[in-house]
């Protein structure tokens, strides 16, 4: 059984902090690793430890397998905390440190490759009977034969590139006249986009919500869920605002998402902390991915588990039972998490500079995570959270109103933030009434930074 | 050692010539350079002390000066003292050794004129080697690190004369 004295944070930011707060709470000893940039970064400050590991660029720091675990050697850390982002969902870099006989904080490096690879996570989902999108088997080569499957699951269709991404490639037909004229304009659009025409074919959600299942898995074989978190708010798939429970959700049905995750997770012996991703709409749920991490919304389970979900994975990567009581399983109350980004409210163009006034807000049910400061000059090269202001409540009414007092006290000068349009959200009726589906943001309007 | 008397003491290492004065007490670190003129410079740094914070609500104060932070100001203050040299810094993080094994002699010494390519010092990370060579020819005018010294990535090794 590993013992893990002395933990390396190979992450910056916000997670960076909240690691090295879990290993002081829990006695060990923490080394911070940093780029050229970062030298004036509270992660930096905090740990017992900290090694310079490159140049302000990530792929030459924070990237960087090699000056990561030699900075590991030269401090003596026995463990490695990934966070997310960065090396998180790695598998080399999780066998490298498992090789330099370093425990790595996380999931198998078997594991982050199979559930990484979105066909084989499908697939391993379809053969653990988890419920996923209908669609084509593979690629469909012939018009007749998307027809074929279009009409088994039903319009709308989704013709998707097989090597894509980020959105190319993809084509959303409402019927076979639809499908007719897509399908060769999304083959070569492949073609040119990825070198390869294939293109599978998935039924299309027109209003789907993003809903999530934490699950965590021991190495005595153990695995539970912790809830489901709904991130339905988001912008060209970065999530803005997460809340458990869902509003969407009945028991039955999180107990049906939960067992199905768990099944999932039983199938591959996952062990440490991960994220089932559920597309829901009309009373369904399809799996979509899984992420072999801890995820930027944690803090939202642990508000209505009271489980410290930083603390059980180092409690489980170094061989301990998971300690989340056995029994029937209930969420507490209501959370909710707001990403303050560095960013225009209204164009999401990144805004790095220095924080000149930076007020945090506090009482009753408010958390904030965060490694900014005032003076603090947010840098160019990663990414634009800044903070995450969370909300805990009896209920979701008694959150929403903590969440409008908080983010009228929560203050940041010197560079734009997404404050003010969280402000115009959580005045939105029908986000109020937790009406709302992943396309909400391209339906909002608001009145910019007049509100 | 109270502020009165560290005053003190920069004013007799000014009058008498005194190149560099260390201290180190419980809690308290001091270094003069007398020669970095024109102002003597003081770093001095609290072991443990953490001032109050000023407002509530805000982020605590940054605690004491890192380790590397001290180095940092260390540096600093050497870059008047050594401008003109060409300093060769780390370009990896790990351990710094001066020679290829334990019995052999160091690859150089301070004083060795040394050409562009020449390898100067090894550099030991993930069990792998790396030699690390010149990139100017010239004198070495000083080695910083120890011999087994844990380095991090951009820390000065070498300062050279160049010729």
């Amino acid at each position: 059984m590993p013992t893990i004295s002395k933990v390396l944070i190979a992450n910056r930011g916000e997670i960076a902090l909240r690691v090295i707060l879990a290993c002081k709470e829990m006695g060990l000893k923490t080394v911070a690793v940093h780029s050229e940039a970062d030298r004036d970064a509270l992660h930096v400050r905090y740990a017992d430890d900290d090694v310079c590991i490159g140049p302000a660029a990530s792929r030459q720091s924070y990237l960087n397998v090699s000056s990561i675990i030699a900075a590991a050697e030269i401090t003596g850390a026995d463990a490695i905390h990934p966070g997310y982002g960065f090396l998180a969902e790695n598998a080399h870099f999780a066998e490298i440190a498992g090789e330099c006989r370093l425990t790595f904080i996380g999931p198998t490096p078997e594991s982050i490759r199979l559930m990484g690879n979105k066909a084989v996570a499908r697939d391993t989902a379809k053969k653990a009977g988890v419920p996923i999108l209908p669609g084509s088997d593979g690629p469909v080569r012939t018009f007749e034969e998307a027809r074929d499957v279009a009409e088994t699951i039903g319009y709308p269709v989704i013709l998707k590139a097989s090597a894509g991404g980020g959105g190319r490639g993809m084509r959303i037909c409402g019927d076979e006249s639809g499908l007719q004229s897509a399908f060769d304009t999304a083959r070569n659009e492949a073609e040119r986009a990825f070198g390869s025409a294939d293109v599978y074919l998935e039924k299309y959600l027109e209003h789907p919500r993003h809903i999530e299942i934490q699950i965590f898995g021991d190495t005595q074989g153990r695995i539970v869920h912790l809830g489901e978190r709904d991130c339905s708010i988001q912008r060209r798939h970065q999530k803005l605002i997460e809340e458990s429970p869902s509003p969407a959700l009945t028991p039955e049905l999180r107990q049906a998402m939960g067992d199905a995750a768990i099944k999932l997770c039983q199938s591959v012996n996952y062990v440490n902390a991960g994220t089932i991703e559920f597309l829901f709409q009309d009373g369904e749920f399809y799996f979509m991915e899984m992420n072999t991490r801890i995820q930027v919304e944690h803090p939202v389970t642990e508000e209505v588990t009271g489980i410290d979900l930083v603390k059980e994975q180092i409690r489980v990567a170094s061989g301990l039972p998971l300690s989340v009581p056995k029994g029937d399983f209930r969420l507490r109350g209501h959370a909710m998490e707001f990403r303050i980004n560095a960013e225009d409210p209204v164009t999401f163009a990144p805004n790095p500079g220095k924080i000149r006034e930076f007020h945090i807000p506090g009482g009753p049910g408010v958390r904030v995570d965060t490694a900014a400061y005032r003076d603090y000059v947010i840098p160019p090269h990663y990414d634009s959270l800044i903070a995450k202001l969370i909300l805990r409540g009896k209920d979701r009414a008694e959150v929403l109103a903590r969440a409008r007092r908080a983010l009228e006290q929560f203050i940041i000068e010197g560079v734009k933030t997404s404050i003010p349009l969280d402000r115009a959200i959580v005045n939105n009726e029908r986000f109020i009434r937790g009406d709302f589906s992943t396309r909400f943001m391209e339906e909002f309007e608001w009145g910019g930074l007049s509100s | 050692m109270n502020f009165k008397e560290i005053l003190e003491l920069i004013d007799k290492v000014a009058d008498r010539g005194i190149g560099v004065v260390e201290i180190e007490q419980a809690g308290l670190k001091l270094r003069i350079d007398g020669k970095s003129a024109p102002q003597p410079q003081v770093i001095h740094s609290y072991a443990g002390a953490q001032p109050a914070p000023h407002v509530p609500v805000a982020p605590p104060p940054p605690p004491p000066p890192t380790a590397a932070e001290k180095a940092a100001t260390v540096k600093a203050e050497e870059d008047a003292a050594e401008a003109g040299l060409h300093i060769i810094t780390s370009p990896i993080v790990g351990t710094f050794y001066r020679s290829a094994n334990p019995e052999s002699d160091p690859f150089v010494n301070v004083g060795d004129r040394i050409s562009k390519g020449q390898v100067l010092c090894i550099i030991e990370a993930m069990k792998l080697m790396n030699e690390i060579e010149s990139d100017v020819n010239g004198v070495i005018s000083r080695i910083y690190p120890q011999n087994g010294q844990p380095i991090e990535y951009g820390e000065r090794l070498f300062a050279v004369t160049l010729s």
